[in-house]
């Protein structure tokens, strides 16, 4: 039924369209417009859709917690939410014919009665009423084609309503970003301290998933995390600082145009590379050979999973960036500063370290913040390169965890949403976040300090 | 004046890919003097200017021919280094290029790079000497310290100078060095040059004749690579041989 | 005097260690390259065993077991087996799924002689041995035992084990016997997501681009927003997980593993890349074609859609094709919404439970089953092929549309 009533709105709208475009390239024939017709048409294509469209979501949206809420009065006595949940869809399941299942609670028959009788008014009442609306606004859409009448203004601020709303979107998204982790965050420090998490030193997140199982207690110090993630981060930006910035150095200085022309979009294709990609790398490649050095300068003790891969292979993923940035900030820097000190005797080398690098040292430094953040929040190179057991270590020859792999286990299978376990998935995920946003913000002002020494 | 040759350019060909710049270019540069390079946009001279301290070296597709001899030595032979032969040559460019760094440390940049002084004390001389001999001295004794960009375009003109001067050159290039000065900041800097010509060779490309019949004591006109005629200044623009001469010199061409 | 050969020298030293920063950063590139390419080629083909079958064309096909009937012609081809130890290693040299095979095999015979060798699909253990992964060691290799090899020599000798192409890669989704194991249902869930990603994220990027650039005055808000995007276009992609399981799956109760919520989890994911360039692109229409325009009587919005637009989509355009690009590559958003879950059957549609690519990657690398390893990297130049070919379009489009004006 409400299928055949989109269908007829739609119909109407492409109508109303047509009518009032032909009445008002009529009167075009003999006036001067203020809109061209098809606006006119549109005006009228917008009046018979968009409210009732949005009535008919409305309604359906506010039935549905309605049915919901009544619905639940049934199973009244049943104390678990999740299972009067089940209840509930259960009953709605039946009443649309997706299931014949029929459960067994005293109150399900009258439940799966009462629905069927809502139901049924509910959708001839919703049917009548938006089609109502329809008509009525269709009808009053055609009175008005005239001369002066402003349909471009009035489509026009429609568009522009559209984007202002795209644009605050992007708001939205990170407000969405920051509650729902806040939220399970908030929720999380119920259960355990704020100042065991941050500063607690052992981490083992193991928590009785049902109140009456015996299980050991989850110990939520993150601190061995927050260790794990640095260490390897900058195992990372030891790998990739010298090699991206050297790399930088050289194609921005020394190389010749038809070299940097090949060279800088061949180093970029690391970028590209998913990382998922590098994590299969480090464990077929990398891993291997850390193994086998290992046992020819005879470290006996090296895990196979140690940070030394994840941060060397996600060195690898980083170099790029480093010399993608550093790169920009060198090439900013004036020409006529290198020509000044060549001029004076000074060779490229000098003129690059005495001159040119501390010009663009901002810059520098601010690519290093962004590869660093870029670092701390990688997941895949980890989760599958690096263990997950939170060692407390800064030996890189040792299996630590980090930030990301931790979340990625305890979000995925089956745990119950609720438990502090998956809680602090999102706090450490919170602070993740923080981080970043810091890291981010810090460096992007590093940058623009820079950046406003030229112009 | 002296009648000794400073720098002697003999057959030179400059070619930038397919393109020449300069054709077959004869010049003599006499010692402590100044030279000046005019004539119209895109007639070389500021590539000429360029091959003498072999700045033409960083552009790729830059291609020299011919001979440069500074004190009867060629510039452009396999075992000359260019970092020591620009030790030799000062450059002063078009638009001033101070260093972000302080003035003390813009001016010190060359000595501490060549390894000129030993003692801090050294370099404090060298610093206040080459700044007294810029004439910018007086102006910012009180302020070494703060960056060389926070002066005016004239003072950081005569910032660059001090910092060429810093080194001890024989030769000071200066590449139409107050085309982005206004008249009292240009007029400041043609009186050092006047002054500084006692000590130094010196070769300026101006586009600006009157500039030349100001400061220098020979010219060469040049035109489209060419070198046209070359004489002492009083005599090029009083009485030019040459048709190409008299035409820019007259304004008819330029 | 600083010695100028010192100072040569040093130069020398610096400029060497910039080529080798450089020489290093490519080979590192090449030798992941190498590594892959020269893992996965080998999953392009597959084993295949001819079995002797010797079934009548009246024999009415619809009554025989496919698994047993299979088993008891390949076991005719062996007289010699006594003990049911042999006949079980010899029937494990075949693949679960050669059953399936000769299940077919016989609906599209109905009517028709069967006689002669049939090819059927090998175990994966008699696979890894025939591609040389897995090497012999005197008479057994891996998990293939004497017996079995004993049976690999005489088929071999017979000329009766041969690699054939790999059609499961392609035409079927996972499965836990590594031989049958393919990526359709992971590509399909790939696309699904992806289109849905584009199609939301495209329109509302574009708006907010334009909105930015050419409508909003710029004051503390449109900072505000400013800045946020750029913020956004930093954080982690498992943020964006998170907050997909937040609002997708928790609060709007979308299925979990659907393409669907994947790819509006990827769409905010892609919407600040996009918003970014194609703000860059706008600005960089010259302003006068907009004056002129405006002059002539265009409204704003008229000129925005009508000139501003189509000149900066070649812009758009790029920066929306390497922002999926990115999308395509990303896996930890999609563990997050469960699209990781192990699914036998490709999707039908965004609705149904599915994973993508680059999470069948991660499965498969996870897998200790040394015939998942080759697949794993055949499923990587799948994904790098992709990838390739949008960076390709990328710059195509770029060259080809910046030359209009």
């Amino acid at each position: 039924m409400i299928s055949f009533l989109v269908v007829l709105i739609f119909g109407l709208a492409v109508y109303g369209f047509i009518l009032n475009s032909s009445k008002a390239r009529a009167l075009a024939e003999f006036n001067i417009l203020h809109s061209q017709p098809h606006y006119h048409g549109l005006y009228s294509a917008f009046m018979t859709i968009v409210p009732a469209i949005i009535l008919l979501i409305f309604w359906s949206f506010i039935v549905n917690m309605i049915s919901n809420i009544t619905l639940k009065d049934f199973f009244s006595d049943v104390t678990d939410d999740g299972l009067v949940k089940f209840y509930t869809e259960g009953v709605i399941a039946y009443v649309e014919g997706t299931t014949d299942r029929i459960i067994d609670h005293v109150g399900f028959i009258p439940a799966v009665e009462h629905y069927q009788s809502l139901q049924s008014s509910n959708q001839i009442l919703k049917f009548a009423v938006v089609l109502m609306l329809t008509l009525i606004l269709f009808k009053h859409s055609l009175k008005f084609v005239e001369v002066t009448f402003k349909a471009r203004d009035f489509i026009e601020r429609i568009v522009i309503l559209v984007m202002r709303a795209s644009a605050v979107f992007a708001i939205f998204v990170t407000i969405g970003i920051v509650l729902s982790l806040l939220f399970e965050t908030l929720r999380f420090f119920e259960s355990v301290n704020v100042f065991d998490f941050l500063f607690g030193t052992h981490w083992s997140p193991q928590m009785a998933i049902r109140a009456d199982q015996v299980g050991s207690s989850g110990s939520f110090g993150a601190v061995p995390v927050f260790v794990g993630t640095l260490l390897i981060s900058l195992i990372a930006m030891a790998v990739a600082g010298p090699i991206g910035m050297y790399s930088a150095i050289y194609l921005s200085q020394y190389a010749s145009d038809k070299v940097r022309s090949y060279a800088k979009p061949i180093i970029e294709i690391l970028a590209g590379i998913p990382t998922v990609v590098y994590g299969f790398f480090a464990v077929i490649t990398v891993a291997p050979f850390f193994r086998d050095m290992g046992t020819f300068l005879s470290f006996t003790n090296m895990s196979s999973e140690s940070a030394i891969v994840a941060g060397t292979v996600m060195g690898i993923m980083i170099i790029p960036f480093v010399a993608s940035l550093t790169d920009d900030a060198l090439t900013a820097v004036p020409q006529s500063l290198k020509e000044g000190s060549l001029a004076m005797g000074a060779t490229i080398s000098e003129t690059t370290k005495q001159v040119i690098i501390p010009a663009s040292f901002h810059g520098i430094v601010g690519s290093f913040l962004l590869a660093f953040s870029r670092a701390i929040g990688e997941t895949m190179i980890v989760v599958m390169a690096a263990g997950f057991a939170a060692n407390m270590t800064f030996n890189p020859f040792d299996s630590v965890s980090t930030v990301t792999v931790q979340i990625v286990g305890l979000l995925t299978g089956d745990q119950e949403f609720d438990s502090p376990k998956t809680l602090s998935a999102f706090a450490l995920a919170f602070v993740l976040f923080f981080i970043t946003l810091i890291l981010n913000v810090i460096s992007l002002a590093i940058v623009k300090r820079y950046r406003e020494q030229y112009e | 004046m002296s009648e000794k040759l400073k720098v002697a350019i003999r057959n030179l060909n400059v070619h930038y890919g397919n393109k020449q710049a300069l054709f077959d270019v004869n010049l003599n540069i006499m010692e402590k003097e100044v030279t000046s390079l005019i004539g119209p946009s895109g007639c070389g001279k500021s590539t000429l200017l360029k091959c003498i301290n072999r700045m033409n070296d960083l552009v790729e597709i830059c291609n020299i021919k011919g001979q440069i001899l500074l004190d009867s030595e060629d510039i452009n032979d396999e075992n000359q280094d260019p970092v020591l032969l620009r030790m030799k040559i000062g450059m002063v460019f078009q638009k001033p290029n101070p260093f972000p760094k302080s003035i003390y440390d813009n001016v010190a940049f060359g000595p501490k790079l060549h390894g000129m002084v030993k003692s801090k004390g050294e370099l404090d001389n060298i610093v206040v000497q080459s700044l007294s001999k810029s004439g910018l001295y007086d102006e910012v004794k009180d302020r070494l310290f703060e960056p060389g960009t926070s002066l005016s375009g004239g003072q950081q003109q005569r910032l660059c100078i001090a910092r060429a001067l810093a080194v001890n050159p024989e030769i000071l290039l200066m590449d139409e060095p107050c085309s982005a000065l206004d008249p009292i900041a240009t007029a400041k800097i043609e009186d050092l040059i006047a002054e500084l010509k006692q000590q130094y060779t010196i070769v300026i490309v101006t586009h600006s004749m009157q500039q030349a019949a100001r400061v220098s004591d020979r010219t060469a006109y040049m035109h489209m690579g060419e070198l046209i005629e070359t004489g002492m200044t009083k005599s090029i623009f009083s009485n030019p041989q040459h048709e190409k001469t008299q035409d820019y010199i007259t304004g008819r061409i330029g | 005097m600083n010695s100028i050969t010192a100072r040569n020298k040093s130069e020398k030293r610096f400029k060497m260690y910039g080529k080798v920063a450089v020489t290093v950063a490519i080979s590192f590139l090449v030798i992941l390259l190498y590594n892959i390419f020269s893992s996965g080629i080998s999953a392009f083909k597959q084993t295949y065993v001819a079995v002797q079958l010797d079934i009548p064309a009246n024999l009415d096909k619809k009554t025989l077991n496919p698994r047993s009937e299979l088993n008891k012609s390949f076991l005719k081809m062996f007289p010699d087996l006594q003990s049911r130890a042999e006949k079980r290693a010899a029937l494990s040299l075949l693949s679960k799924g050669a059953r399936y095979e000769f299940k077919d095999l016989l609906l599209n015979n109905e009517g028709k002689d069967l006689k002669g060798y049939y090819w059927f699909l090998a175990s994966s253990d008699l696979d890894m041995y025939i591609k040389g992964t897995v090497k012999r060691q005197g008479d057994t290799a891996g998990r293939i035992d004497e017996y079995q090899m004993k049976l690999i020599d005489i088929l071999q000798s017979k000329n009766l084990v041969e690699l054939h192409s790999n059609k499961y890669l392609f035409s079927s989704a996972d499965s836990r016997e590594p031989e049958m194991a393919g990526i359709k249902g992971a590509i399909l869930g790939s696309l699904y997501a992806i289109i849905i990603a584009f199609l939301v994220s495209f329109p509302i990027a574009v708006m907010s681009a334009v909105y930015l650039e050419k409508i909003a005055t710029k004051n503390r808000f449109s900072d505000i927003i400013e800045t946020n995007i750029n913020n956004l276009a930093a954080v982690p992609s498992i943020v964006f997980g998170l907050l997909g399981l937040a609002i997708f799956l928790n609060f709007f109760e979308l299925p979990r593993s659907a393409p669907l919520v994947g790819g509006l989890t990827l769409a905010l994911m892609t919407l600040p890349t996009i918003v970014i360039a194609a703000r860059a692109a706008i600005k960089s229409v010259p302003p006068s074609i907009e004056e002129a325009a405006i002059g002539l009587g265009a409204s704003k919005v008229q000129t925005i859609f009508g000139f501003t637009l189509p000149l900066a989509m070649p812009g758009i355009l790029t920066g929306t094709i390497i922002g999926i690009a990115q999308a395509i590559g990303e896996t930890a958003p999609l563990l997050m919404i469960g699209m990781v879950a192990f699914v036998v059957d490709a999707p039908g549609g965004p609705m149904d439970a599915s994973t993508a690519l680059p999470v069948q990657i991660y499965l498969w690398a996870d897998s200790p089953e040394r015939a998942f390893t080759e697949r794993t990297s055949a499923a990587i130049m799948v994904l790098l092929g992709f990838l390739i070919l949008l960076n390709l379009t990328a710059i195509y489009l770029r060259k080809k549309l910046e030359k209009k004006w």
